[in-house]
């Protein structure tokens, strides 16, 4: 699978989205993060994000403890009840405009089902704009899903097809 | 005018005479104790514009009254005790203002509210006393009376031992008053203070040494300087609060009043070291009295402590100022006697205010345990507001008057370096530095004294229940507003207190301490200065400014109010906040040395995470002056008596013989 | 001075961009499968359906659908799949839209003129 150069336009779907989140976050975003009950190795790929390999500095985007700073919320983990609370008054507590960005599998509905001691995905607890798969997903992918929050990167799983025979006569 | 002046201290008297009649016989119910508060506001008032004209005046009035075997009373409204007519005038207007709410009508009120009355008379004669055997009945009636203030509540727990304490060390004072006055008296040939002011300078040094220390240790037991001190943590607290504001706000200032009246008008002129001695029991009086109302729970006897620390400062103004007078900087002198009569004057102000709003908090509440109390700016919010404006007061804080005072007393200070002998220097900018001490510790005693109570969460169900409705509110504000106007309108008051200044020293310091732009400056025009009323001004304009923006450039959209963020934990618990002790915590370390605390600590099993049960700890700060001072002399005093108990052994026989040996000794004596 | 000083306030503070070419090492990265639909079976889809741990894998009538979300890159459905399923490769899947990270394969292995293999 050879990868494209990556370009900075800004287009896609929720185009509305986009283009409010550039203008209102720019190229200054301040993330929180959240854990509903990971296992923490989303948090390490998260923690990576500030090393100097991938340094997320440099594009303008910076970790605060408090959700009244922040603009974004990383959420990690399958949103546990018990971390309802938690998950909830850190979304109040955040000023808008704000997203939320879920990142792992677990976050997007896998690996834990929905019953009586987790919610199973953090969408069915607070609304999230963008969805960042992987077990746990690697900082270049990370990095990927914050750029696509604020608009700098055009998604690219729209277009993808897994189907390798498509396009040869079945 | 001197006539008004005289007039004035009359009807004051004769106020607080009918009021001692009017609660005696009508306090039994609401009318009459209306009436007797009513009666009493206006001796008030007539005694603090009296202060305050005497004060302008500058010139006081005699009057004499009979001639019985000891020469009689003769009563001399003198200027130095103008501020004390004044703040004795404020204390009993707001006291009067306070109490028909505070106390229930009945039996007790109507004896206690007499009493009070009574002791208020008493108080006034103290200060306008113009011959020795007036002062020495006018200040024992008030102790007593004082003593029967204490015993209000005698069933309740602690204040018989309270109110044993206090006349204890009353009349252990009181008896080294009578014996400087003794001396002075006999070395004179006079009983009247004026002539003896005016012979003191031909009396023999050794004497007037004598008769000044006796004096300042007399009166340091009861304005309650260290060593002195121990009974008033022990007394003020057990007072109905406002006999603890009267205590505290204006009995206190009567033994500052003696100091004064010795070391300036009786044995003025005095070697360096009367001061120094004096300088220093009032610097170690006001660091200890703040460390130990730091380790204070209870929120009365916090206040007592306090006042112990102020009382420190107060006597170490008048102190400083003796020694820069002996050593012929006059005009500091001068400056540090006003900075000590203002101080008294300041902390009279807003010590009653702290100690009526005690009553207050301790009415609707249930407690004086500031680890029971929070949250109580919500529930009683005038009285928040008004304990704010004391407490910024008492903290120094500009731009009211404790930050004026303080000020004014660390530029008295520091100016040391104009005195010739260096260690005398040295001296006073080792208590210029203890001063400072006390003043940071004092903020530090005193957001802890604010914050615990009023701010953050109710730590107990009767603090969560508290209601402002019927609690007395005017006479604390009128205090308040007494705060702010001495603060801002410093320098006008400071006039009024050069003339008395003035009287006492003979010095006219109103050209070296005021230039007409409301400044201050202290005796010295190189050094320094600072106008309260244009601080005043600033801060307000400081404030309003980022206020302005904010109005003008508020957001039009709609915001919401999120709850504060607290972490994401379940629910914020009231235990889970400082408490007074924890707050106190960095100080305790800090001078464990000074308190020797013992601690005790219990727990259900050895685990040190305390999941198996409860964990206490008990705290308890070792008291070393009744250990180390107290104990001792009274153990010796139990040997002398028990030495001499065999005098007494009850046989008739033993007595018969001690006439016999009398009758034998006067015949002997007689005819030889 | 003034121009580059108003520039970065209105614009953030970001001083590069991303990087163009991502890392040649990124290809061993764990990633969702590939299909080759033309070996696909049925009763392989089931199979394969039945092993994934994190529920990514189901068929309905004659389609497998792939929940990327849910993937979380094991690789037991490569093992399983005999060649008809390999790994893909991407992990840059961010989306705004749920619904895009499912994807359907057709079944086509099971018709008789398969072309085999």
């Amino acid at each position: 699978m050879a990868v494209d150069g990556l370009d900075l336009a800004v287009g896609g779907l929720s185009a509305e989205l986009r283009r409010r989140a550039l203008r209102l976050f720019g190229r200054s975003l301040h993330i929180r993060t959240v854990d509903t009950g990971s296992c923490a190795v989303c948090e390490s790929e998260i923690r990576l994000l500030a090393s100097p390999h991938y340094d997320l500095h440099r594009l303008g985007f910076f970790f605060t403890p408090a959700p009244r700073h922040a603009d974004l919320l990383m959420v990690t983990g399958p949103a546990v009840r018990a971390a309802d609370n938690l998950l909830l008054k850190a979304y109040e507590a955040t000023p808008d405009p704000k997203a939320v960005i879920a990142v792992g599998a677990c976050a997007l509905g896998g690996v834990y089902p929905e019953d009586s001691l987790v919610h199973g995905a953090v969408d069915r607890v607070v609304p999230v704009d963008v969805f960042v798969p992987g077990c746990p997903p690697s900082p270049v992918a990370l990095l990927q899903g914050l750029l696509v929050v604020v608009g700098r990167l055009e998604e690219r799983v729209r277009t993808l097809s897994l189907d390798l025979d498509a396009g040869r006569a079945g | 005018m001197t006539h008004a002046i005289g007039a004035l201290a009359l009807a004051a008297a004769a106020g607080w005479l009918a009021a001692a009649g009017v609660a005696g016989v009508g306090a039994v119910r609401r009318p009459g104790l209306r009436a007797s508060a009513l009666l009493s506001g206006a001796g008030g008032g007539a005694a603090a514009a009296c202060g305050v004209l005497l004060a302008v005046h500058g010139a006081g009035t005699t009057v004499r009254l009979g001639a019985g075997p000891v020469g009689g009373a003769s009563f001399e409204i003198a200027p130095l005790a103008a501020p004390f007519i004044l703040l004795l005038g404020l204390v009993a207007a707001a006291i009067a203002l306070y109490s028909p709410r505070y106390h229930e009508p009945g039996q007790g009120t109507a004896v206690y509210l007499a009493v009070y009355n009574l002791a208020l008379l008493a108080s006034l004669a103290v200060l306008v006393a113009g011959n020795v055997v007036a002062f020495l009945v006018a200040w024992e009636s008030m102790a007593l009376l004082c003593y029967l203030l204490i015993l209000r509540h005698h069933k309740r727990e602690g204040v018989a031992q309270g109110a044993f304490l206090f006349v204890a060390l009353s009349e252990i004072g009181f008896l080294m008053i009578v014996l400087a006055f003794a001396i002075l008296a006999t070395q004179t040939g006079t009983l009247d203070l004026a002539t003896i002011a005016a012979r003191s300078s031909g009396v023999h040094a050794g004497w007037r040494s004598a008769a000044y220390v006796l004096a300042l240790c007399g009166f340091a037991c009861k304005a309650g300087l260290v060593p002195f001190h121990v009974w008033l943590p022990a007394a003020h607290p057990v007072a109905p609060a406002d006999g603890s504001a009267f205590l505290s706000g204006l009995v206190i200032k009567l033994g500052v009043y003696g100091i004064a009246l010795f070391g300036f008008t009786l044995v003025p002129g005095g070697p360096a070291w009367w001061g120094l001695l004096t300088m220093g029991l009032g610097a170690i009086s006001a660091v200890l009295g703040i460390l130990y109302a730091l380790m204070e729970r209870d929120l009365k006897r916090f206040l007592a402590y306090s006042s112990i620390e102020n009382i420190g400062i107060i006597v170490t103004a008048l102190g400083s100022g003796m020694t820069f007078t002996a050593y012929g900087q006059r005009a500091i002198g001068a400056f540090l006697l006003i900075v000590a009569l203002y101080h008294s004057i300041n902390h009279g102000t807003y010590k009653t205010l702290l100690f009526l709003e005690a009553g207050v908090i301790e009415h609707a509440t249930g407690t004086r345990d500031l680890d029971r109390l929070g949250g109580l700016i919500r529930r009683l919010p005038r009285t928040a507001v008004i304990c704010l404006i004391g407490t910024v007061a008492i903290a120094a804080l500009p731009p009211l008057n404790g930050f004026v005072s303080e000020w004014m007393l660390f530029q008295g200070l520091f100016q040391g370096f104009r005195i010739s002998s260096h260690l005398v220097g040295i001296l006073i900018v080792i208590a210029g530095a203890l001063i400072a001490l006390t003043g940071g510790l004092a903020i530090n005693a005193f957001a802890r004294a604010y914050g615990i109570p009023f701010l953050g969460m109710p730590r107990s169900g009767p603090a969560a229940h508290a209601g402002e409705s019927r609690q007395p509110v005017a006479g604390p504000a009128l205090l308040a507003g007494a705060c702010v106007f001495l603060g801002l309108g410093a320098p006008l008051v400071l006039t009024a207190l050069d003339r008395v200044a003035r009287s006492a020293t003979g010095l006219d310091i109103r050209s070296v301490l005021l230039v007409p732009k409301l400044t201050v400056i202290p005796a010295h025009t190189d050094f320094s200065g600072f106008s309260p009323t244009y601080l005043a001004l600033f801060l307000l304009a400081v404030t309003a400014v980022p206020i302005l923006i904010f109005l003008a450039g508020r957001p039009r959209a709609r915001s919401r109010r999120p709850p504060v963020w607290d972490g994401g934990i379940l629910s914020f618990k009231p235990r889970m906040q400082y408490t007074a002790t924890t707050h106190a915590n960095p100080v305790r370390v800090t001078f464990e040395p000074l308190y020797r605390p013992s601690v005790h600590v219990e727990r259900a099993s050895d685990d040190p995470a305390g999941r198996s049960g409860p964990v206490h700890y008990r705290f308890h700060v070792t008291p070393i002056f009744d250990r180390y001072l107290y104990r001792p002399v009274i153990r010796l005093v139990r040997a002398l008596a028990d030495l001499a108990r065999p005098i007494q052994s009850g046989d008739v026989n033993l007595y018969l013989f001690y006439v016999f040996v009398v009758v034998l000794i006067a015949y002997a004596v007689y005819t030889l | 001075m003034a121009f580059w000083f108003y520039r970065g306030v209105r614009r953030g503070v970001a001083t590069t961009r991303y990087p163009p070419t991502i890392d040649s090492w990124t290809r061993g990265l764990p990633s969702p499968p590939a299909f080759h639909s033309a070996r696909l079976t049925a009763a392989l889809v089931d199979g394969l359906a039945h092993a994934c741990p994190a529920g990514a894998l189901a068929r309905e009538e004659h389609e497998l659908v792939v929940d990327l979300g849910h993937c979380t890159g094991c690789g037991e459905c490569v093992d399983l799949g005999r060649g008809a399923v390999v790994p893909s490769g991407e992990f840059l899947l961010a989306t705004s839209d749920r619904a895009a990270l499912i994807k359907r394969v057709p079944i086509r292995g099971d018709s008789e003129t398969s072309d085999g293999g």
